[in-house]
């Protein structure tokens, strides 16, 4: 038993677990950046075979990011880094807690010649004046006699020796809050046009509709471009609505979103639909041509007769003839007439001289002795918003913090310690620099610039 | 005169500055390698000045923004690190033997700015979803980090050279004895990819951040994004294997041309792929 749980404390603290892992992880995104992904895999999947398509499936490769497989692999990670991290912790607490004194075994042999400083000051002077220069320089310094050597001793960044456990700390912390927002969070787009308000979001899936208890009005939607056509701003001013009264009120644009009640609203796309207003010409006869504009649902009399006119629909693009406005006519009789107004009428009876007369429903001219003209149809606005709760970026902001500290104290402040040794050389005084640390490099550095320092004070 | 005349004049002073430093390997002397440091240290001054000036224009144009939001601002501007980083390095260790393989790739960043079609060298207004303050910070990191991992690179073709010459000491010419030793060279990769990396990391962040007010998600797994974390994991593998027994040497150097790989494609051949980094649309 007791072996088991050696070997698999072993397997899962190892460091080629981690690489492993970490290469498999790896490959996994590549995977994902070469397959389309999500939404757009469908139609790729239609172009394979269907026994790939359902391999492709079963291994979860049309949504790599979501796939049991990359889960798993997670998990391992999360394991792996842990077990690996409480191994090693103990043996970083006990370098951290390693006493200054006695000097480590061999230190100060085979130290090159630019680390050992001769003065003909006497060895008092010099321990004092070296004393109160490692004093003013460092701070803390502890003091060793032993053997006719003096010892000082120096640490700095001892917390350095814990930055690697804050940078895995930082990993755990990171994929817990991507779960978190992943199982309790909300991702969905609403398209708003102008003037309208609604409280209904289609989630990213597509699968259900999120109800949220307030609601969104688009006021207005605002699309500004430069000289040469480029877009410049898209904004959307929008009103959030408890209880038919206004909450908060405000303009929202690209790398500015708005916070309400726990949701983050997006200025996502826009576009233009018809079905705003439409201008409607019509005479009668040879008459004078008469002018009114419409949308869905308005209803007018027609000028000398009577005849009544609703308005049933307007179609931005009908049947690909271009936008067209459907009428009921009741006559003053009572009986009622449909009829479709096509803008570009007078083009497609050209092009379908028969149209007319076969499919009556298309002529302007149904309602004699009307004649009916479609002018234009207003284009409106819509904002394209998304809505995004999610409560785990707390928690993965947390981690991006830890992580890049941790990174900064483990690679440009590392642990580092020093030892001066001062004793004496014939009748000279012998200043001997030496250290240890895991970043040979930032030793030097530090060692040089000690002994830059005890030149200059006259030590030496 | 403007700025890109002075970009295209760099663009041959560093050509310049790394056939110097090709004579100091071959010719050896002192005064090769000095000319080719005056080289590099000019065309990194003129450099300057000119994104400076780029920058400076722009506002007189009304669309002021710091140049790095298009494939040709970023390329000059990924050259101009790759050359901050070997100057630094050249002059933080007074060694002159790096320059032979770094400064060649900023050269090569110049030069596809300037000739590779499709890229536009003309200062364009910012779309929507590039006015953030997150943009300078984000473009900033990346490219220091990718400049890092450049740096890498270079010492990872010099470590193989290197072991090959080691292999054969008999036949070793003057080019490859002028080489930094393996062991400097290792310590090079390592601390070169440890200071990228942490750029890198940042610059991640950075952009996580953007993201997370442009794009209304911290990470939306976008190509680039995908591919950045790829890369990230390449050189986070690289800076582990120094704990598992003989991975460093041979391996390291391997992994700096893997990684360097990886950023090329995270730079570049993300472009291709569908996704909201895409510069091509």
């Amino acid at each position: 038993m007791t072996n088991i749980k050696t070997s698999l404390r072993s397997f899962f603290s190892s460091i080629r677990l981690t690489v492993v892992l970490l290469i498999v992880m790896a490959l996994l995104f590549m995977v994902g950046t070469f397959i389309p992904q999500r939404e757009s895999a469908m139609e790729f999947a239609q172009r394979l075979s269907p026994g790939i398509s359902s391999l492709f499936h079963a291994l979860g490769l049309f949504d790599v990011y979501h796939s049991p497989l990359y889960y798993v692999l997670l998990g391992l990670l999360a394991l792996n880094l842990t077990v690996c991290s409480l191994n090693r912790l103990p043996g970083s607490w006990k370098l951290y807690r390693t006493p200054h004194f006695p000097v480590p075994e061999g230190l100060f042999s085979k130290l090159p010649p630019n680390r050992v400083l001769l003065t003909e000051q006497n060895r008092e002077a010099c321990l004092s004046s070296l004393e109160s220069l490692l004093k003013a320089s460092y701070g803390a310094i502890e003091k060793d006699v032993k053997g006719g050597h003096v010892f000082f001793s120096i640490r700095k960044a001892g917390l350095s020796l814990f930055s690697v456990y804050g940078v895995h700390l930082s990993i755990l912390f990171m994929i817990a809050g991507s779960v978190i927002g992943s199982v309790f969070g909300f991702e969905g787009y609403v398209n708003i046009g102008e003037g309208e308000t609604t409280n209904l979001i289609d989630s990213r899936n597509g699968r259900d509709i999120h109800r949220l208890d307030f609601s969104v009005r688009c006021d207005k939607f605002t699309l500004e471009t430069y000289a040469n056509g480029m877009p410049k701003t898209y904004r959307s001013d929008l009103t959030f609505l408890k209880d038919g009264q206004p909450i908060r009120q405000g303009a929202l644009m690209v790398n500015h979103p708005i916070h309400v009640n726990g949701y983050r609203f997006y200025q996502s796309s826009f576009g233009s639909a018809p079905g705003g207003r439409a201008v409607l010409n019509y005479s009668k006869g040879k008459g004078q041509e008469e002018k009114v504009a419409v949308s869905v649902g308005d209803r007018f009399d027609l000028k000398e007769g009577g005849a009544h006119v609703e308005i049933l629909r307007i179609e931005g693009n009908l049947m690909k003839f271009g936008p067209g406005v459907k009428l009921d006519i009741a006559s003053p009789q009572g009986r009622h007439i449909q009829f479709w107004v096509l803008q570009h009428i007078d083009e497609i009876a050209e092009m379908y001289p028969e149209l007319l007369t076969q499919f009556p429903l298309f002529d302007p001219a149904l309602f004699k002795p009307y004649r009916f003209f479609l002018k234009e149809i207003e284009q409106q606005y819509y904002t394209g918003l998304q809505v995004v709760r999610d409560p785990g970026v707390p928690l993965v902001a947390l981690g991006a913090f830890l992580m890049v500290t941790g990174l900064i104290l483990r690679h440009f402040m590392p642990h580092r310690r020093i030892w001066v040794r001062v004793d004496a050389a014939g009748r000279q005084t012998r200043i001997s620099l030496a250290g240890r640390s895991r970043h040979m490099a930032a030793l030097d550095r530090e060692l040089d610039l000690l002994g830059r320092r005890i030149q200059e004070k006259g030590i030496v | 005169m403007s700025h890109t005349l002075i970009l295209s004049w760099v663009t041959f002073i560093y050509f310049g500055a790394f056939v110097l430093y090709l004579f100091r390997m071959i010719l050896g002397g002192q005064s090769w390698g000095k000319l080719a440091s005056l080289a590099a240290w000019t065309g990194f001054a003129a450099q300057t000045a000119a994104i400076l000036w780029r920058w400076n224009v722009s506002y007189s144009l009304g669309i002021g923004h710091a140049p790095l939001s298009n494939l040709y601002e970023s390329m000059i501007f990924f050259a101009w690190t790759i050359m901050l980083f070997h100057l630094f390095i050249e002059w933080r260790t007074g060694s002159r033997a790096f320059g032979v393989f770094v400064v060649p790739l900023a050269f090569l960043a110049m030069a596809y700015a300037s000739i590779a079609p499709g890229v536009n060298n003309e200062i364009q207004p910012l779309i929507p979803a590039l006015q953030s303050n997150w943009l300078t910070s984000h473009v900033v990191t990346c490219f220091m980090g990718y400049a890092g991992f450049a740096f890498a690179f270079g010492c990872g073709l010099m470590y193989f050279l290197k072991t090959a010459d080691a292999d054969k000491p008999e036949n070793s010419n003057h080019f490859l004895k002028r080489l930094p030793t393996l062991a400097s060279l290792d310590l090079m990769i390592y601390q070169s990819i440890a200071l990228g990396f942490v750029f890198l990391t940042i610059g991640i962040m950075t952009g996580s951040i953007w993201a997370h007010y442009a794009w209304g998600s911290y990470w939306s797994w976008d190509p680039k994004e995908t591919w950045s974390l790829i890369t990230w994991i390449v050189y986070a593998v690289t800076l582990h294997v120094q704990y598992i027994k003989g991975w460093r040497g041979k391996r390291m150097a391997a992994l700096t041309i893997v990684g360097f790989t990886s950023v090329l494609f995270t730079y570049l051949g993300v472009n291709y792929l569908p996704g909201l980094h895409s510069y091509l649309n």
